[in-house]
């Protein structure tokens, strides 16, 4: 809010222990922090890797105890076979328990990029039989491992769009402050404009001039560009507030009357005061760039399968007869999205006072 | 937003600390006025500009599609780039199609062969249906709900009230409206899954989370006053004080809300109509941008930034007209 900005800021600066809230959230934005970085040592299978006999197939249970009432140690899931490939019922083979381990072989994938293994957290051992914690999509793949890659994609594009629009955002506004004032007035005049229009049909228009069909490391850059030209105002804004209100400030004053160029002034007084609202900001804007992706995956004009996205997940919910059937495991990629905004409000709230 | 960017509705003008002056309302009004305008029009031409520049500068047109057709010969593509006047430089079109949509015509749409204005004028009308009806269910909730923790003065309505605002606000409508298509879905009401109830339930969500916790701190403010005071003191009943004296001071902030709410809930619609499949200016978008049809994302654009700058002007104008202290900073 610009106006409580422009009151007073100093008093945010001083370091306070996050409220219990603040510490949830901030504990659930490091988890899907680690799931993001250690997706493919997560994920037991690969994301694209299909199952054709085994289409929308519901979870695979953990067991410990097995039919014969007798309980086993080491939990095992029975496999599933189509009884109905028209109405795509399952039902459990009884009589071939398999055990579930940790840390089992598997695809071979680069471990952060620095070295190949084939090691994943858990999975089915011994056979060609999968382990499907969410059960399996349409074309048969995992879905928790898709989940756990689109959570991947989805955590690289909005951070990096939110890092690009930040700059050109603090870039701006920092010009705006310092501006004579029918520049600032011109700069902020069209940052309010940008925050009034509505944001995703700007993103689409901006869409539409680029090819539908794109590599998904070009859709992901042109993403990521696109939020920032669309996404800068907020942060602009609240940077030219501060900046306004740290020049009048006595330590600023008094480095201008040692005579530091301003340069220095800016870079060593000015910015890092501001450092902590803009912080809180940028983590504000986080979950609106995560939905912009997903919006546009959602609609197809973002991410595209094969690679999997929380959004182009979310296209497989439009069906509407899987969905009747299966709710919970359609709607995870939902729920994923749901939890993460949430952790960033409560964390952003607690820092915030 | 939250739909999109959370903090679109952050520019919310503070009612305090203005001087109250005598008041004088004819050229306040028409600054207001001419501010706006200029605003408007400076807005809809650097908008227009941008995104006809975007799409003419990217190459690929709504014609590469029929490029790619062996039953059309590459003469009647290059025909139809000259009547569509592809062949032009970007400047000259852009002039060519500000001059028509100056006079309402703005073109027809390549994919649908039909006018542009009145696909977009329907289109809207639907959308601003949705858009009414969300905004009535998301002040009724939000303001029955201030009303109830004010009057009844309980802390655990008002905690409720605070996670509301919290679970709300962090709801995308694109999970409220998937689950709303779900429960439709297992209800197997899939006529109903289009209606302009559902469409609401499913956009509502953020609105009511923005507007419940804008009206609880506006009433808690407002319960403080020294007016609120005098009318209590008056004898009035709690309940005369709060919906006579408090609530007008409180919704105060509320009125601009709504108008910079428009934006919000275009966006929104794009997510709602599609997946619960309603013919609104949001799911037109989407056909615009998969056909990639210039005129049309171009008739979009310039229609919906036109709607979102009215909705504003009206929505500061009647702040202003239910605080006319306001008026006043206008002349500074």
């Amino acid at each position: 809010m610009p106006n409580a900005i422009d009151t007073d800021i100093a008093a945010s600066g001083s370091f306070e222990r996050p409220r219990p809230a603040a510490l949830i959230g901030i504990v659930v934005i490091s988890l899907f922090a680690i799931v993001a970085i250690f997706a493919d040592l997560i994920a037991p299978y690969d994301h694209a890797s299909q199952q054709r006999t085994q289409p929308s197939a519901p979870v695979s249970r953990i067991r410990f105890i097995d039919d014969s009432g007798s309980f086993r140690p080491r939990p095992f899931f029975y496999p599933q076979r189509l009884a109905d490939p028209l109405f795509l019922v399952y039902e459990e083979d009884r009589t071939r328990p398999i055990p579930l381990s940790l840390f089992v072989r598997g695809d071979r994938y680069p471990f952060l990029g620095l070295f190949e293994t084939d090691l994943h957290l858990f999975g089915s051992v011994g056979t060609e039989v999968r382990f499907n914690l969410l059960g399996t999509d349409a074309l048969g793949r995992d879905r928790f491992s898709r989940l756990v890659q689109g959570i991947r994609f989805s955590l690289i594009v909005a951070p990096l769009g939110v890092l690009l629009a930040g700059l050109l955002g603090v870039v701006i506004g920092t010009i705006s402050g310092y501006a004579a004032r029918w520049l600032d007035a011109g700069l902020m005049g069209v940052a309010d404009a940008m925050l009034s229009l509505p944001t995703l049909v700007l993103i689409l228009a901006a869409r539409a001039a680029f090819p539908l069909e794109l590599p998904p490391l070009s859709a992901g850059m042109l993403l990521v560009m696109i939020f920032a030209v669309v996404g800068w105002a907020e942060m602009a804004r609240l940077t030219r507030g501060l900046v306004r209100t740290l020049q009048t400030r006595e330590y600023v004053l008094a480095a201008h009357s040692i005579g530091l160029s301003p340069a220095r002034i800016l870079f060593r007084h000015i910015l890092p005061n501001a450092a902590g609202p803009i912080m809180t900001q940028a983590t504000l804007m986080l979950p609106a760039f995560l939905l912009a992706e997903v919006s546009l995956s959602f609609l197809g004009v973002g991410l595209q399968e094969p690679i999997p996205s929380l959004g182009n997940m979310l296209a497989a919910a439009g069906d509407i007869s899987q969905l009747s059937r299966q709710p919970f495991l359609l709607l995870s990629p939902a729920i994923a999205i749901f939890l993460f905004v949430m952790a960033v409000r409560l964390a952003a709230r607690g820092s915030e006072r | 937003m939250t739909i999109f960017f959370a903090n679109q509705f952050a520019i919310g003008k503070n009612s305090r600390g203005i001087r109250a002056r005598p008041l004088c309302l004819r050229s306040p009004v028409l600054k207001f006025i001419f501010r706006k305008l200029v605003q408007g029009i400076l807005l809809v031409v650097i908008v227009s500009a941008a995104v006809f520049l975007l799409l003419s500068a990217a190459g690929g047109d709504a014609l590469s599609g029929l490029r790619e057709n062996p039953q059309v010969s590459a003469e009647t593509v290059e025909r139809l780039r000259v009547y569509y006047a592809l062949d032009r430089p970007v400047g000259e079109r852009y002039l060519r199609w500000a001059a028509d949509a100056a006079r309402g015509d703005l073109g027809e749409s390549i994919n649908f062969r039909t006018p542009v204005a009145s696909m977009v004028g329907s289109r809207l009308l639907e959308t601003l249906k949705l858009s009414a009806v969300t905004l009535l269910l998301a002040l009724g909730v939000s303001l029955l709900f201030s009303f109830l923790i004010i009057r009844t003065r309980s802390r655990a309505l008002d905690r409720l009230a605070e996670a509301f605002v919290l679970v709300f606000a962090s709801t995308p409508v694109i999970v409220t409206s998937l689950v709303v298509l779900a429960t439709v879905a297992a209800a197997s009401t899939f006529a109903a899954a289009g209606s302009i109830i559902f469409s609401a339930v499913a956009l509502a969500p953020p609105f009511i989370g923005l507007f419940l916790a804008q009206t609880k701190r506006g009433f808690e403010e407002a319960m403080r006053e020294n007016f609120v005071q005098l009318a209590r003191s008056k004898g009035l009943s709690e309940t005369a004080v709060i919906i006579r004296h408090a609530a007008r001071a409180a919704i105060n902030p509320l009125i601009t809300l709504l108008g910079l709410s428009i934006g919000a809930l275009v966006s929104g619609s794009v997510i709602v109509e599609t997946v619960l499949g309603r013919q609104g200016i949001g799911s037109l978008t989407v056909a615009a941008v998969r056909s990639r049809d210039v005129p049309l994302v171009m008739g979009i654009v310039l229609i919906v930034s036109i709607a979102v700058w009215l909705g504003n002007t009206i929505g500061e104008f009647l702040q202003m007209a239910n605080d006319r202290r306001l008026f006043d900073a206008e002349r500074n």
